[in-house]
């Protein structure tokens, strides 16, 4: 919303692009060495996965034969170990995708992630080359949706969703909502937010007027970790600066530790979901 | 004694050796303040001296004229009018003694009397003749040549008029930009980068209100018109000591008093503007007034558009946007000896969007009040006090059906000062004075909720704060080669139970080599107890300021430089100055920082030091035909040592700002064809600005319900990348008509006359393809390109302008 005079800003720029403005450059970027990107996310009911990838400098090649391609994203060969309480996951080299949630992980175990909010869980990896990589996490207690209400315009003809959800009191709490139309991966907002964002406890996201009656819409809410929500918005800030002069560019804010500088999130989440059908 | 540990000095001695350097350095320069004024005794007036005291002002309209020169030649002493027109210079008591009052452009008046008595002598000053013009601009190069004032740049209006401008819009801002050592932050816009300083760090004082905001349309226009402004000084070092409060420069702009002679008006029909300013007497040769107002029409014709297209369900509504300013001010003549001004300005940035179920209102701007009362002493003492209002303030609100939302930032000003002029003798000038600015605050207010109350949540910070300072400044002719200014300014500022005190040493000096050679240095610090949080790079009006606190300390800068000034012939003035600057408790946000509703922004700050070096050299032709000038800059600047509560920005390693402009070139010329048609060019070129690329990518799953992002730019080490070099030809055209009624004239501005496509931003653009992940297709990149982004093509336009 904030941004909304410099979107226009924006769109005239890409307007006058019309007048042959925008043209295809040579340039050479900043030397860069590779760095080791790691995603973790632990949500209690589901598998312990992890994706170990590799990062690239900017304008190196990219492969146009798809197992080319996985080939050299994924990192093999690393020994992925996650402690908590007394426990040892070790997480094998092996490709997993979940068909529900559509993701592909390179590191898995067959045991699920246990409900202990209490926790504290230790990831270490040690990769074929023998560098480390540490990062710690914990899993927020889950916050459910409190209600989904439709709300129609005043032609009738539109409905809007408003998603409530009741804040944790007593520490500050960090959320990522997601909202979907028609597909639950047919994403159409996508944002984080704090607890700052209420007086009152109760938190609410809403929507325009974009969904006829019939529309299926997918709410989601995601309880998450201080470092995912600084690691988020500053994948967010960096995503978001390339091609807007008004933005200022951010360097990712991991949580993985290591000698040779990883980048990446090890975070456990917590979320709750709704599919709502758009009914007068 | 005998017990000192010299390991715990040594140890010990960082911080604190820093400190006595300094201490050491203001010690010697407040020695030498009281060497000079002790010297004012001893060389005391060995010979009986009166005093001749009064105002130039211009005959046709009443003005005052600031920088007027005064010049007794069988004595070579000389004065200058101050910002308010006084004058006051001591002679020797004698017969026909001849004084030459000038201005550039004006006819010189020359008065010869028997001095036998302290006189009173107002001068009106009439627009000269070919021949005079040529005597009086060689004056003011000489008077620059003399000044101890170094670093210090002037405009003069009818040259900015006269100068090609983006859409017809003449901008005092950007012609500064023009003149060495101020580059601008970006294509087309007004910041101003003076000599290493961010675009926070410059005092810009309307009638000595502070205007905090200085621009229309997120920076592409500035706040001043022109037709109202009547002088305009920028600073960019060896201050002098009546201005603090920001690091930089100082840009003074003083509006006209009005015409208190007659009636007359002056405007402009332009591209996307109209304005329109009218002055006249109250009371002739009393009082007077000047009304002057802009605005811009761009509205109309957008929802003209809008109408024609009501029907159109493919249409997007275009927004309504648009500014206007308002500047106004009336002053009387009490008496003899006392003179009280009353201005204002007031101007908005309207940006506003409605439909059924959304409205969107942005606006923002500035407005600032001065009461002024001019009171003479006695011919040696003139005063000036000043009461100011300074409000700067956006305000968003957004409403959707059943919720609204709010947000907004201000900074609001109430000052107080009285400045005092003395001419102690023939040889010495004091200045000094105190001032005083409570400042209120609201940082990042923010309301929202729904209708019935039940979801609402705020946010937001105030602060209040008391900057105060006071100052003495002595100019002291040593010698008819060597004259000295020395000052010294106390600052401070108290918020929330923390009061700084800064200790601000100035120092300036002249020698005269020969005729037409003379070095100058000077010495400066600043410090700067407000600061504009801006996390782009680029003035926004969102930025809001935000007040020195217990865990935000004061901004300061040192600069010295040295300078040397060469009167070439009687048609050129060269100048050529070297600077060094330190810069310390800097300013700048972590990555990520989260500048909307956070109730604890200070977080998200880092802060370190810095400093910038240079020098400049510019060639001035003001007579003649064909006038103008070159300027050329090479600069460098760093920052870093950045440390934050959260984080430290680059592991505390040094980098450049994006506007780290290494070579910056400017070729300004004017040429009289004829009296009705005159021409004008202008040319830039300076090194590319520096961008943040990323300079890595990864791959990015991310959750559940997310989408795959295949290419998530990593960025390393800020402002690693330098854009290509900008360069522009602008031309100008103006062809004046003579009307019975006055004149008017077309005025035709060609931008980017060869069309350059300079580079606005660099963005990299990656072009996918599908491959199958499983079961599904996913977008992977198969090319990345780097695409440059230009703003402006070739851009004639053309505008009306008319005086009466």
């Amino acid at each position: 919303m904030k941004n909304t005079p410099y979107i226009y800003i924006i769109g005239l720029l890409f307007l006058v692009s019309a007048c042959n403005l925008t043209q295809e450059v040579e340039i050479e970027l900043p030397e860069y060495e590779d760095q080791i990107m790691v995603e973790s996310y632990l949500i209690p009911g589901q598998p312990f996965a992890l994706l170990l990838t590799q990062s690239f400098s900017y304008f190196a090649p990219i492969p146009t034969d798809n197992e080319e391609y996985i080939n050299q994203l994924f990192i093999s060969d690393a020994e992925v170990t996650i402690r908590y309480d007394d426990q040892e996951i070790k997480l094998e080299n092996e490709i997993l995708f979940n068909p529900f949630t559509g993701k592909l992980f390179n590191y898995g175990a067959g045991v699920l992630v246990p409900e202990n909010y209490d926790s504290e869980f230790e990831l270490e990896i040690k990769t074929a080359e023998g560098e480390i990589i540490t990062a710690s996490t914990f899993i927020p207690e889950p916050i459910p949706i409190d209600s989904v209400v439709i709300q129609f315009d005043e032609r009738d003809s539109l409905a809007r969703a408003l998603t409530y959800w009741t804040d944790m009191p007593n520490k500050t709490n960090y959320y990522r909502r997601l909202f979907a139309k028609g597909q639950s991966d047919s994403l159409e907002i996508d944002f984080i937010l704090d607890d700052d964002l209420t007086d009152n406890g109760l938190l609410l996201a809403g929507t325009n007027y974009d969904f006829a009656v019939g529309d299926t819409i997918f709410n989601t809410i995601y309880h998450t970790t201080e470092d995912y929500f600084n690691f988020m918005n500053s994948l967010f800030n960096a995503d978001a600066a390339n091609g807007n002069p008004f933005a200022q560019p951010s360097s990712l804010l991991s949580n993985v530790e290591g000698t040779d500088n990883p980048l990446g999130i090890f975070s456990g989440l917590t979320f709750d979901d709704r599919r709502t059908i758009i009914e007068k | 004694m005998a017990n000192v540990d010299l390991s715990k000095m040594k140890t010990s001695n960082q911080q604190p050796s820093k400190i006595t350097r300094q201490r050491k350095i203001m010690q010697r320069l407040l020695l030498l303040l009281c060497c000079i004024a002790f010297s004012s005794l001893i060389f005391g007036q060995d010979q009986e001296q009166f005093t001749i005291s009064g105002r130039i002002t211009e005959a046709e309209s009443g003005e005052t004229l600031i920088g007027a020169t005064i010049l007794a030649p069988q004595t070579s002493q000389g004065t200058t009018t101050n910002e308010y027109g006084f004058y006051s210079i001591s002679l020797p008591a004698r017969d026909s003694v001849q004084v030459i009052f000038s201005y550039v452009g004006f006819q010189s008046a020359v008065r010869t009397f028997f001095l036998k008595e302290d006189l009173k002598l107002d001068i009106e000053l009439g627009v000269g003749v070919e021949l005079n013009e040529v005597v009086v601009k060689a004056n003011s190069f000489k008077e620059q040549l003399n000044s101890t004032q170094m670093s210090v740049e002037k405009l003069n209006m009818q040259d900015v008029k006269l100068l090609p401008a983006l859409l017809g819009e003449v901008d005092i801002l950007k012609t500064l930009q023009l003149k060495p050592g101020i580059p601008s932050g970006a294509e087309g816009r007004t910041g101003l980068f003076v000599r290493g300083g961010a675009g926070d760090q410059n005092l810009i004082v309307l009638d000595e209100a502070v205007v905090y905001n200085p621009n229309h349309l997120f920076g592409f226009f500035s706040t001043f018109n022109a037709d109202a402004v009547k002088d305009l000084q920028l600073f960019k070092g060896g201050f002098p000591s009546q201005y603090g409060g920001r690091l930089s420069s100082v840009i003074d702009v003083k509006l006209k008093d009005g015409n208190n002679k007659k009636f007359a008006g002056a405007g402009g029909i332009g591209l996307i503007s109209s304005r329109l300013t009218l002055e006249g007497p109250i009371q002739k040769d009393k009082s007077s007034f000047i009304v002057s107002g802009r605005r811009t029409y761009v509205d109309v014709f957008t929802r003209q558009v809008n109408n024609a297209n009501q029907d159109n369900e493919d249409f997007s509504e275009i927004p309504d946007y648009f500014f206007y300013d308002l500047n106004t001010k009336v002053n009387y003549q009490l008496g003899e000896k006392d003179r009280v001004f009353l201005s204002g300005y007031f101007g908005r940035d309207v940006f506003n969007f409605d439909s059924d179920f959304f409205s969107f209102d942005f606006n923002w701007g500035n407005a600032t009040g001065t009461a002024r009362w001019n009171h003479v002493f006695s011919p040696k003492l003139f005063s000036n006090a000043t009461a100011t209002f300074s409000d700067y303030q956006y305000n968003i609100r957004n409403e959707v059906t059943g919720f609204s939302f709010e947000v907004g930032s201000k900074i609001r000003d109430a000052n107080f000062k009285y400045d005092f002029y003395y001419n102690a003798s023939d040889r010495q000038t004091l200045r000094f004075g105190a001032q005083a600015t409570y400042h209120q605050f609201e940082v990042g207010r923010l309301q929202a909720g729904s209708e019935d109350g039940e979801i609402s949540f705020s946010a937001g910070q105030d602060f209040d704060g008391t900057e105060f300072g006071a100052y003495i400044q002595d100019e002291w002719i040593a010698s008819d080669d060597l004259t000295i200014n020395g000052g010294l300014r106390v600052s401070g500022f108290a918020n929330d139970g923390k009061t700084y005190f800064g200790i601000e040493p100035r120092f300036a000096s002249k020698y005269s080599i020969n005729e037409r050679l003379s070095t100058k240095l000077s010495y400066a610090r600043m410090y700067q107890y407000v600061h504009l949080v801006s996390n782009s790079g680029i003035a926004l009006p969102t930025d809001v300021w935000y007040p020195s606190t217990q865990n935000v300390k004061p901004q300061v800068s040192d600069q010295v430089a040295l300078g040397f000034s060469y009167l070439l012939g009687d048609q050129f003035f060269i100048n050529n100055e070297y600077y060094y600057k330190w810069l310390g408790n800097q300013i700048d946000f972590i990555d990520g920082a989260l500048l909307f509703f956070n109730d604890n922004l200070e977080e998200e700050f880092a802060f370190g030091d810095g400093f910038a070096y240079g020098t400049e050299l510019s060639i001035e032709k003001k007579e003649g035909r064909l006038q103008g000038w070159i300027g050329y800059t090479l600069a460098l600047i760093r920052k870093g040592n950045f440390r934050g509560v959260k984080q430290d920005i680059m592991e505390g390693r040094y980098f450049a700002p994006r506007y780290d402009r290494r070579h910056d070139i400017s070729v300004v010329a004017t040429y009289d064809l004829s009296k009705r048609w005159k021409v004008s060019a202008t040319w830039v070129y300076g090194s590319g600005d520096l961008a943040w690329l990323p300079s890595g990518r990864i791959t990015f799953q991310d959750i559940y319900g997310s989408e795959f992002k295949p290419i998530v730019p990593v960025f390393g080490d800020r402002n690693t990348f330098r854009l290509p070099a900008y360069h522009r030809l602008d031309l100008g055209v103006v062809l004046k008509f003579f009307p019975k009624w006055g004149e008017s004239d077309l005025t035709l501005s060609v931008y980017n006359a060869y069309d350059r496509r300079n580079p606005y931003f660099i963005f990299l653009e990656p072009e996918f393809q599908a491959i199958d992940a499983g079961n599904e297709l996913i977008q992977v990149p198969d090319r990345i390109v780097a695409k440059q982004q230009s703003l402006f093509p070739i851009l004639p336009s053309v505008t009306w302008n008319f005086k009466f």
